[in-house]
């Protein structure tokens, strides 16, 4: 039996640095380049500002009616200040989490702290928008209860927001099992041995 | 930098460096679909980096960090499906090399991507000659953990040689 030490297992290594492993296609690779080199980083980027320019646009919206109609309809005024409150909530949000990503370092430890950090910062936000759900499925089927909507109406707008809440679940249990995933080789990365 | 500079400089870095990315590209990727998608993530990391790359480490250092970073956070990412049916029609950017592969360097890259995505970089870091410190500084843990975790692979490694002479490959 023959084993080989590490010396051997090298020299097998630099095989390869005569002989590359593959060849590239250049001409798709910088297709590729081309397309994605505008594209945003993160799909948090994406993620965030659509929730804020959702909020916004709708919240705004709801006021714009309610004023144009002079309205009395206590609730739906709320709605829109609890939905641009929220718009504001992330934005606020979102300039903190961009302020703090210039502080982590480029080894490999620092960008798996970056992404914990973005992960963690996922499922907060996540969490939130999942209790926000409840404040705004509770306002808008007391709104259309409050302007005379019949109450199947307003049961169909629960129903709506009962099933965002789901599906907001599923969207949060994700952001959490990938962050589990980062802090597990995280911990990997920094044990002895 | 204009773009004009910033794909000179990318142009030059593949050329002298794309072996670096084709070891990092087989150790942690395993199917020729997904060795391809991970070389597409790391280039358009590497084709991001240039304007930030300021000298302070050698470029090699530079590909490394930012092939291996990459290739530990793709490696976590919900895996793609390829059905089998649409690989003809794919363009794939990375073809593999006519030239026979020595088959003791297969049964090498099959060792390394049975260790985790951690072990998996020191030893990539490790058969290309780095040195602890410089190893540390990549990963950003103290030059004793890394020799901790260099003695145990090592090791690993060799005891697998084992089992490669006994099969009589």
């Amino acid at each position: 039996m023959i084993i080989m030490e590490f010396e051997e297992l090298k020299k097998i290594w630099d095989v390869q640095t005569n002989q590359p492993l593959y060849a590239i296609n250049e001409k798709t690779m910088y297709n590729l380049i081309l397309s994605k080199k505008k594209q945003a980083h993160h799909i948090t980027n994406i993620s965030e500002l659509l929730i804020i320019i959702v909020y916004i646009i709708t919240g705004s919206f709801v006021l714009g009616m309610n004023l144009f109609n002079q309205s009395s309809n206590i609730s739906m005024y709320l709605l829109s200040a609890w939905m641009l409150g929220s718009a504001l909530f992330i934005l606020v949000n979102r300039i903190r989490r961009i302020k703090g990503d210039k502080q982590f370092d480029r080894s490999m430890s620092g960008d798996l702290d970056h992404a914990i950090s973005v992960a963690t910062y996922q499922v907060r936000i996540s969490q939130i928008m999942l209790w926000n759900i409840l404040p705004i499925g509770v306002l808008t089927s007391l709104g259309l209860w409050e302007g005379g909507k019949p109450i199947w109406i307003a049961l169909i707008a629960l129903l709506f927001f009962a099933l965002s809440y789901y599906a907001g679940g599923w969207e949060h249990n994700l952001y959490k099992r990938k962050k589990r995933e980062l802090e597990v080789l995280k911990k990997k990365l920094d044990s002895d041995g | 930098m204009t773009e004009k500079e910033q794909q000179q400089i990318f142009e030059d870095w593949l050329s002298q460096h794309k072996t670096l990315i084709f070891k990092v590209v087989r150790a942690y990727a395993f199917t020729v679909m997904e060795q391809d998608d991970l070389f597409q993530e790391i280039i358009i990391q590497v084709w991001h980096s240039v304007p930030k790359f300021r000298g302070e480490a050698s470029v090699i250092t530079w590909l490394y960090r930012i092939s291996l970073n990459t290739a530990i956070k793709w490696s976590k990412k919900e895996r793609k499906h390829y059905p089998s049916e649409t690989l003809e029609g794919v363009q794939h950017i990375l073809q593999e090399s006519r030239i026979q592969t020595d088959e003791r360097l297969t049964w090498l890259y099959e060792e390394i991507y049975k260790l985790d995505e951690i072990d998996r970089s020191i030893t990539l870091l490790l058969l290309d000659g780095f040195s602890y410190k410089e190893m540390a500084s990549i990963l950003g843990i103290t030059e004793s953990n890394v020799g901790v975790k260099i003695n145990r692979i090592k090791k690993q490694l060799i005891s697998k040689s084992k089992k490669y002479d006994h099969y009589g490959i």
